[in-house]
C-alpha cells in the first residue's frame, strides 16, 4: 500500500515537474508567423498565376476579387465547428479571414487556407520532407517525443485522448508528400480536385459557390505546404535544432516575419513548371524546391559542430572536422579563413552567405546569424512564391473551352493536358438550379471537341472532365451563359 | 474543486479582470504564482483519488486552459516621445490628420485587432479579437482593451495592428507602410498620430488592397477600390482604371449611367399618397459609375423613415445574377418572391422596408428601400419598383462589353445610408 502510494506520488511529481516546464519553458515565445509569411507568399503566388482568368471563365467576373460565401450548412457539424473555430482564429489585420456573413474574396479563400494549413500548429509537422529519402520528420528513439506531447497538452496542442491513444504530435509527421495526398488532410489535393469538381456540378447556386470555397480553401493548404520546402529546418528533418532550441521557432523565420511582415515579401519571379506535383517538391533531378533548398543552405540544427583547435591544428583538419560533423552531403566546406581570430566570417556559396563562423582561439563556432538570414530570405522568398504560382498552375492546367455555334455549344479540352477523361454537361435553368444532361458523359481527349445541343429554357451551360495524365489527376471546367 | 482551481487562477490574473494597471507588464512573471498556489490543490485531489493518472495530468491543463493569455512585448513605443514599450493590450489612442495640411481628418475607419497565437516551436494562430470605430470631427480615435480574452493552453497575445482607411488617401497600417511594404517604426500606442497621404492616381488599387487587410469594417470601406483593382487584373493600369467606375462619376463622364428617368416625385406621392416635399439627390453609399446610379428622394424635414432609395446595377447578365444573390444574402431578413423579373425579394431592416429584382436578360439588378412612413403598406413598394421598371426604356444601359462588375459589399437597406 506504501509501496503505491509512493509510486503515485512519484508519477505526480513527475507530471508536475512537466507541467511547471510546459508554463516556464516558453517566455517570450516568438510564434513562425503563418498568419505573415505564409499569407504573404501565397498572396504573391497567387497574384503571379492564372487562377484569376480561370475563376473569370468559370461565371466569376471579378475573378480574384470576386465575393465568395461558404455555407457552413453543407458541412457535417463536426467540420462546421472545427472549421468555424480556425477560421475564427485567423487575425483581421490580414484580411483573409471572412467576414461575420461568411464571405471573402476568392483570393483572399486561397491565402486563408494557407494560413489554416498550420491552424492548430502543429498541423506543420506534416510538412517536413528530406527529398533524397522522401521522408517527413522522423524523431530517434527515446522519450523526447512523448516529453514534446505531453508539453503540448499543456499548451493546448494535444488532448489526454490523443496522449493516450498515442496520436499526439510526438516529434514525428507525414512526409509532405504523403500529407497533401491524405484523405484526412481538409486542405490537401483530393479536397481540391473533388470540390473544383462540385462547383461545376452541384444543383443548387449556394453549393457550387461553398464548393468553390472549399477547393479555394485546399488549395491554399497545399500551397502553404510547398512553401515549407522553402525553409531550410523543413527539408533537413531539423525540429529540435530550429524550431525547440528556446521553444521561440526558427530564428529564420523570425527574421523573416520581422523583415517583410506579410505585406513586404518579394514578388514571384516567372512560374516555375514542373512535370507533376511532387516534382515542384522534390525529384531525381534536383530540381524540386526541397532538393534546392536542401543542397544550399543550412538550419540552424543541421550546421557543422564546433571543433575545439589548439595552437598546432591545420585549418586542413578544421575544415575535415567540420565536415565529419555534417548530417547533410551539402552543402559542405572547402576552405576556412580562420585569421584573424575573434573576426566574424561567412561562407558563401554561390553569391550568398550561408554560415557564419569565428575562431575564439580555443574553438571555432559556426552559426547562422542575421547576414546569413538576411541572404537566404533574398534568396529563397522569390523562389518559394515563382514554385507556388507553379504549382497553382499546375493544378488548374486544364480547362474547357465552351463556344456557342447557333443553338449548339461546342466543348472542347484544352490546357496543357496529355490525356483526357470523362466528360459531364449541366444545364442550368433560370433560377440557377443544375442537372446533368442525361446522354451526354463522353469521353473527350485533349485538343479533342464534341457539341452539345442545349434543351430549351437552359440559361447556362456548364461542363467537367476529370482525369489524370502523366502530370496526376486533374479536373477541367468550363461554362457559357446562353443567348 | 475546479472552480477553486478557477478562482486561484483568476486571482494570478488580474489581467482578466480587466485590472491591467495593476498587472505586470511581464505576462510571464504569473506562471510561477499558478504553480505554487495550484499543484498542492492537484496534489490533494490525487491523494483522494490515486489511480487516476491521466486525470491528473487532465486536471493540470484544465487548470493552465482557466487562465488569460501572456501579452508578449510590443514593438511600438507607449507614446510617440519615448522608448518606453507599449502594451499590446491597450488601450490606444491618438489622432488621424491629411499628410499635408495636418488638418484632422474626419471619418477615417480605425479598426485595431489582436492575434493570439499557440504551439512549442511550431506556432500559429489560435484567436482573434477585432474593434472597429470610426473618427470624429477632431479626427481622433480610441480603442479599448478588448473584453473575453481568449483564455490559457498557451495562448499568447502575439500582435496588434492598426489599420486605418479613408477613401482617397493612402491607407495606413501600423506595422507598415504603402507601397513597399517595409516595415513601420513611427506607430506609438497613446497620442499616435496617422498621417495620410493624397491618393495618387499612378497607384495601384489590387496592390493597395492587398495591402490593406483588415476586417468587416476596412472591408466595407474599401468596396469601391475592387471595381477598379478587378480592372487592373485585367489589364487595365491603375490611372485608367481608376477613371472608370468611380472617380469619372465625380466628373461627371458622360458614360456614367443615369437613373433619373426611373422615378419621379410625383410618381413616388402618386403611390404612397405622401404630401410633403423632397429634396431627390444620390444615395451616398455608393458612387455613381457607367454600372451603377442611385436616387434618393430625401423628406424634407422629415426622419429618414420617409425616405425612398433606388440602387440600379446594369453589368451585365451573369454579374447581375452574382448581385441579386448577393443582396438575397446580405440584406436583412431578405426572402425570395417571384413576384417581379426573373427573381426579386423583400427584405425588412428596422422601419425600412425593402425590394429588389434582377432583370436578367438585361443584366440589370434593381434594389429599392423605402421608410415605413413612407410606404405603409407592402404593396406600395412592388407599385415603385414597376413603375420604375416601365421606366427602363428611357436610360441608356452599358453595352454588354463593359459591364460584368459585381461590388464587394452590399449596401445597406436604409434609404439614406451613408458610407
Amino acid at each position: 500500500m506504501k509501496r503505491t502510494s509512493l509510486l503515485v506520488r512519484a508519477r505526480f511529481t513527475v507530471t508536475a515537474l512537466v507541467g511547471a516546464w510546459a508554463l516556464f519553458s516558453h517566455p517570450a515565445a516568438r510564434a513562425y508567423e503563418s498568419a505573415t509569411t505564409h499569407a504573404g507568399l501565397t498572396e504573391r503566388a497567387v497574384e503571379a498565376s492564372r487562377l484569376h482568368n480561370v475563376l473569370a471563365q468559370l461565371g466569376r467576373p471579378l475573378g480574384l476579387l470576386e465575393p465568395l460565401r461558404i455555407g457552413f450548412d453543407f458541412f457535417d457539424q463536426d467540420e462546421r465547428r472545427a472549421l468555424q473555430a480556425r477560421l475564427d482564429a485567423l487575425d483581421p489585420a490580414g484580411g483573409y479571414r471572412p467576414g461575420p456573413d461568411g464571405v471573402a474574396g476568392a483570393a483572399h479563400w486561397v491565402v486563408a487556407g494557407a494560413v489554416l494549413a498550420k491552424t492548430p500548429p502543429e498541423r506543420g509537422a506534416n510538412h517536413f520532407l528530406d527529398p533524397a529519402s522522401g521522408k517527413g520528420l522522423h524523431d530517434g528513439p527515446g522519450l523526447s517525443g512523448i516529453a514534446h506531447s505531453l508539453r503540448l497538452l499543456f499548451n493546448g496542442g494535444a488532448s489526454v485522448r490523443e496522449l493516450a491513444a498515442g496520436t499526439a504530435f510526438t516529434l514525428e509527421g507525414k512526409s509532405a508528400l504523403d500529407w497533401i495526398w491524405t484523405p484526412g488532410n481538409d486542405l490537401g489535393v483530393p479536397v481540391f480536385l473533388d470540390n473544383w469538381e462540385h462547383a461545376v456540378s452541384l444543383a443548387e447556386p449556394r453549393a457550387r459557390e461553398s464548393a468553390l470555397v472549399r477547393a479555394l480553401l485546399a488549395l491554399g493548404g497545399v500551397m502553404a505546404v510547398l512553401e515549407d520546402a522553402g525553409q531550410p529546418a523543413f527539408v533537413r528533418n531539423d525540429f529540435r535544432g530550429a524550431f525547440l532550441q528556446q521553444d521561440d521557432g526558427s530564428a529564420y523565420e523570425q527574421f523573416v516575419a520581422a523583415h517583410y511582415g506579410r505585406t513586404g515579401l518579394p514578388a514571384a519571379g516567372a512560374s516555375v513548371s514542373r512535370p507533376d506535383i511532387a516534382s515542384f517538391f522534390a525529384s531525381a533531378d534536383g530540381k524540386g524546391l526541397a532538393n534546392r533548398t536542401q543542397r544550399r543552405f543550412f538550419s540552424e540544427g543541421t550546421i557543422p559542430a564546433d571543433v575545439s583547435i589548439e595552437r598546432d591544428t591545420k585549418v586542413a583538419d578544421v575544415v575535415r572536422r567540420a565536415r565529419e560533423s555534417l548530417v547533410f552531403p551539402s552543402p559542405t566546406l572547402s576552405a576556412l579563413v580562420l585569421r584573424p581570430a575573434q573576426t566574424r566570417h561567412y561562407l558563401a556559396l554561390e553569391g550568398h552567405r550561408v554560415l557564419a563562423y569565428e575562431n575564439s582561439g580555443t574553438q571555432v563556432r559556426f552559426l547562422l546569424d542575421d547576414a546569413v538570414y538576411a541572404d537566404m530570405a533574398r534568396t529563397l522568398l522569390p523562389e518559394i512564391a515563382s514554385y507556388a504560382a507553379g504549382l497553382l498552375n499546375h493544378l488548374l492546367r486544364a480547362h474547357l473551352e465552351m463556344t456557342i455555334a447557333g443553338t449548339s455549344v461546342n466543348v472542347r479540352l484544352g490546357g496543357e493536358v496529355k490525356q483526357g477523361g470523362a466528360l459531364r454537361v449541366f444545364v442550368e435553368d433560370a433560377s440557377g438550379r443544375r442537372r446533368e444532361l442525361p446522354g451526354a458523359v463522353a469521353s473527350l481527349s485533349p485538343g479533342g471537341e464534341i457539341t452539345v445541343n442545349p434543351p430549351a429554357g437552359a440559361r447556362k451551360l456548364a461542363a467537367v472532365v476529370r482525369g489524370r495524365d502523366v502530370g496526376g489527376p486533374f479536373v477541367a471546367a468550363g461554362e457559357v451563359t446562353l443567348p | 474543486m475546479l472552480e477553486t482551481i478557477g478562482e486561484r487562477c483568476k486571482a494570478a490574473h488580474p489581467l482578466l479582470e480587466g485590472e491591467r494597471d495593476v498587472h505586470s507588464r511581464d505576462g510571464h512573471d504569473t506562471h510561477p504564482f499558478i504553480v505554487q498556489q495550484l499543484i498542492p490543490t492537484i496534489s490533494e485531489s490525487v491523494k483522494s483519488a490515486p489511480s487516476a493518472h491521466l486525470t491528473m495530468v487532465a486536471w493540470f491543463a484544465a487548470l493552465v486552459s482557466s487562465c488569460g493569455p501572456v501579452v508578449e512585448n510590443a514593438p511600438f513605443s507607449a507614446r510617440p516621445d519615448t522608448l518606453r514599450p507599449g502594451d499590446l493590450l491597450g488601450p490606444f489612442d491618438g489622432v488621424v490628420v491629411d499628410g499635408e495640411t495636418d488638418r484632422p481628418l474626419a471619418g477615417a475607419v480605425v479598426a485595431g485587432s489582436w492575434a493570439f497565437e499557440r504551439g512549442i516551436g511550431l506556432q500559429g494562430p489560435a484567436a482573434a479579437l477585432e474593434a472597429a470605430t470610426e473618427t470624429g470631427a477632431d479626427g481622433r480615435y480610441r480603442l479599448r482593451i478588448p473584453a473575453d480574452l481568449p483564455r490559457g493552453e498557451g495562448v499568447r497575445l502575439r500582435r496588434f495592428t492598426l489599420v486605418v482607411y479613408r477613401r482617397e488617401y493612402v491607407a495606413w497600417r501600423s506595422d507598415s507602410s504603402f507601397p513597399t511594404g517595409e516595415p513601420r517604426n513611427d506607430f506609438a500606442q497613446r497620442g499616435n498620430r496617422v498621417r495620410l497621404e493624397k491618393w495618387q492616381s499612378s497607384m495601384s488599387h489590387y496592390r493597395h488592397l492587398v495591402f490593406l487587410g483588415g476586417g468587416p469594417a476596412i472591408r466595407a470601406a474599401a468596396a469601391w477600390e475592387v471595381q477598379p483593382a478587378g480592372l487592373e487584373l485585367d489589364g487595365a493600369s491603375p490611372a485608367t482604371a481608376s477613371e472608370h467606375p468611380a472617380e469619372a462619376a465625380h466628373g461627371g463622364s458622360s458614360a456614367a449611367l443615369d437613373i433619373s428617368p426611373l422615378l419621379s416625385e410625383d410618381e413616388v406621392r402618386g403611390v404612397t399618397g405622401y404630401a410633403g416635399k423632397f429634396e431627390v439627390g444620390k444615395l451616398a453609399d455608393r458612387a455613381t459609375s457607367d454600372v451603377y446610379d442611385s436616387r434618393h428622394f430625401k423628406a424634407s424635414d422629415k426622419p429618414e423613415t420617409h425616405d425612398v432609395g433606388l440602387r440600379v446595377w446594369a453589368i451585365g447578365s451573369v454579374a447581375a445574377e452574382a448581385q441579386f444573390r448577393k443582396l438575397l444574402g446580405d440584406l436583412p431578413s431578405a426572402v425570395a418572391t417571384e413576384e417581379m423579373g426573373d427573381a426579386s425579394l423583400r427584405a425588412r431592416g428596422g422601419d425600412v422596408t425593402g425590394f429588389a429584382f434582377l432583370l436578367r436578360e438585361r443584366g440589370v439588378v434593381m434594389q429599392l428601400s423605402c421608410g415605413l412612413a413612407q410606404c405603409s403598406e407592402p404593396s406600395m413598394i412592388l407599385r415603385l419598383a414597376k413603375l420604375a421598371e416601365s421606366h427602363l426604356p428611357e436610360v441608356k444601359l452599358p453595352s454588354p462589353e463593359s459591364t460584368g462588375l459585381v461590388p464587394l459589399s452590399s449596401p445597406s437597406l436604409a434609404p439614406g445610408a451613408k458610407p
